[in-house]
């Protein structure tokens, strides 16, 4: 289609194009004439402008407060994260890209795992590790724990936390539940001995996830958002991985909206976590894990 | 829990959008929240036309503020106001979101029930800004001024990311005719907010 549109045929395009409207043919032929005409350029310019500012009549519309809170203290929470992990922000690209091709300075080097297919039964603790560590190296999560950001970071997951509070907090009600047990919730999110741990996952649905390790009660809890419906038939199963084991912690659904909320009780000594995993397996759970995890965090 | 915006110094000042982004170029996330919590409603606006699910909204609404943060440094005043990138940026997100639902489902129109979106002519929002509440009473009243059939093609296209053949499929019409009303649709819309610009000006 790059055989000569008329300036007069592509003037006449230009409205449709500003608003991209035109088919994906038409549109490569008007923007093959536009790259070479100065005055097409003025023009789309111009109507770009216009097209920018039709914006600006869109009736605002309130959020759910739980939902407006949720939403920006995972934006603080990533902002005060990359600010940690790579101070010169300017033309950054918006996509982790960059955090990819860094691997841990003292992670095995990322097996060619991304996207994850399933794995054999049976994988030794090593493989299935450095699989983990691959992942985490693969997101680019990993590393900005290791830094100055740390603090930020946690201050970010306390405020995820305290918006999950707030959702939690409604849900119980709703189940007339007693006090003691949202004071028992918010312990286990907030209390003084709570490791908090950020899942990171190459799902393209790019879950995020934070397990929360509330040490004086072994207590753990899993949040986490945007996680897609396991496939028919399968269930999640979330594992405790130690350097000798992988501890079967449970099975769990994502709501419809992609919202897990997974409580578990497990006893574990604090130098002995290497790690925690999330599978997708068959119904019912499996008794090791038999696909490469969906999201994953390993302890520092 | 949200910082009280008013504590940060840079918003006492005229220029609070433009402020606000340099600060975010310069890695203040309190800028961020700042920038969220003044626009988050028009963002969630914008986005919640285009498209239909929770999940989707909330995602796209998160991952434009997302871009605004890790595009800061490139914002430039002169070439429009903090809230027409924004939207701008939401819009094109919720597009992209609206069309990749699009493919996957492989049906012809996301949320296709039927429902012909129309523009509401919108109340001024207490929330906003002089300057703001003025920018959006002149594209709503330039909106306004249009002819129905001609202000649907207009929706169809920038709410609904539906191309000229598209938008002749879901309404019927022939594609000539669609053509023609987004051009004069555009025209108007144009000349009528140059005339309403300067009008406001000085």
């Amino acid at each position: 289609m790059s055989d000569g549109m008329t300036h007069e045929a592509a003037t006449e395009a230009l409205e449709a194009l500003a608003l991209d409207a035109l088919d994906a043919s038409e549109r490569a032929a008007v923007l093959a004439h536009v790259a070479g005409c100065a005055e097409c350029q003025r023009e789309l310019a111009a109507l770009e402008r216009t097209v920018s500012e039709l914006a600006l009549a869109t009736s605002p519309l309130p959020m759910a407060p739980a939902r407006r809170d949720r939403i920006r203290a995972r934006l603080m929470a990533r902002a005060a994260a990359d600010r940690a992990f790579d101070a010169p922000l300017a033309d950054a690209p918006i996509a982790d890209a960059p955090l990819a091709k860094a691997p841990l300075a003292d992670a095995p080097p990322p097996p060619d795992i991304v996207p994850l297919h399933p794995v054999r039964r049976g994988m030794d603790m090593s493989t299935w590790m450095a699989m983990a560590a691959g992942i985490i190296a693969i997101i680019g999560m990993g590393g900005y724990l290791r830094v100055r950001g740390e603090r930020d970071a946690m201050r970010g997951s306390l405020q995820v936390a305290q918006a999950e509070r707030g959702a939690q907090v409604a849900t119980v009600d709703s189940l007339r539940a007693s006090l003691e047990e949202k004071d028992r919730m918010i312990a286990n999110l907030t209390g003084a001995q709570v490791a908090v741990m950020t899942l990171a996952s190459p799902s393209p649905t790019s879950p995020t996830g934070r397990m929360f390790w509330d040490k004086a009660h072994d207590a753990w809890t899993l949040v986490a958002h945007r996680v897609p419906m396991p496939k028919s038939g399968r269930t999640y199963q979330l594992w405790l991985m130690t350097p000798t084991a992988k501890i079967n912690a449970g099975t769990f659904m994502p709501t419809p909206n992609g919202e897990v909320m997974m409580r578990a009780t497990m006893p574990m000594s604090t130098d002995s976590l290497a790690g925690v995993a999330v599978t997708e397996e068959p119904m019912g759970g499996s008794p090791q894990p038999t696909t490469a995890p969906m999201m994953v965090a390993l302890a520092r | 829990m949200n910082p009280s915006p008013t504590a940060l110094p840079y918003l006492e000042s005229g220029r609070e959008d433009a402020a606000l982004v340099r600060a975010m170029a310069d890695g203040d996330d309190r800028a961020l929240g700042a920038l969220y919590d003044r626009w988050q409603g028009i963002v969630h606006g914008v986005v919640a036309r285009i498209l239909r699910q929770p999940n989707d909204i909330e995602d796209i609404v998160e991952e434009t503020f997302w871009q605004a943060w890790r595009q800061a440094s490139r914002f430039d005043p002169a070439r429009g106001a903090v809230q027409t990138w924004l939207l701008t940026i939401a819009r094109s997100r919720a597009l992209d979101r609206a069309r990749a639902i699009r493919r996957r489902r492989e049906s012809p129109i996301e949320g296709d029930d039927g429902e012909v979106v129309v523009q509401q002519v919108a109340p001024d929002d207490p929330g906003l800004d002089a300057e703001a509440a003025e920018r959006r009473r002149v594209v709503t009243a330039a909106l306004a001024q249009l002819p129905a059939e001609q202000r649907e093609v207009l929706e169809l296209g920038y709410y609904g990311g539906l191309s000229q053949s598209e938008i002749a499929e879901r309404t019927g019409q022939p594609l000539g005719t669609v053509k023609t009303r987004m051009r004069l649709a555009m025209q108007k819309l144009r000349s009528q907010l140059q005339i309403l610009r300067s009008e406001g000006e000085p």
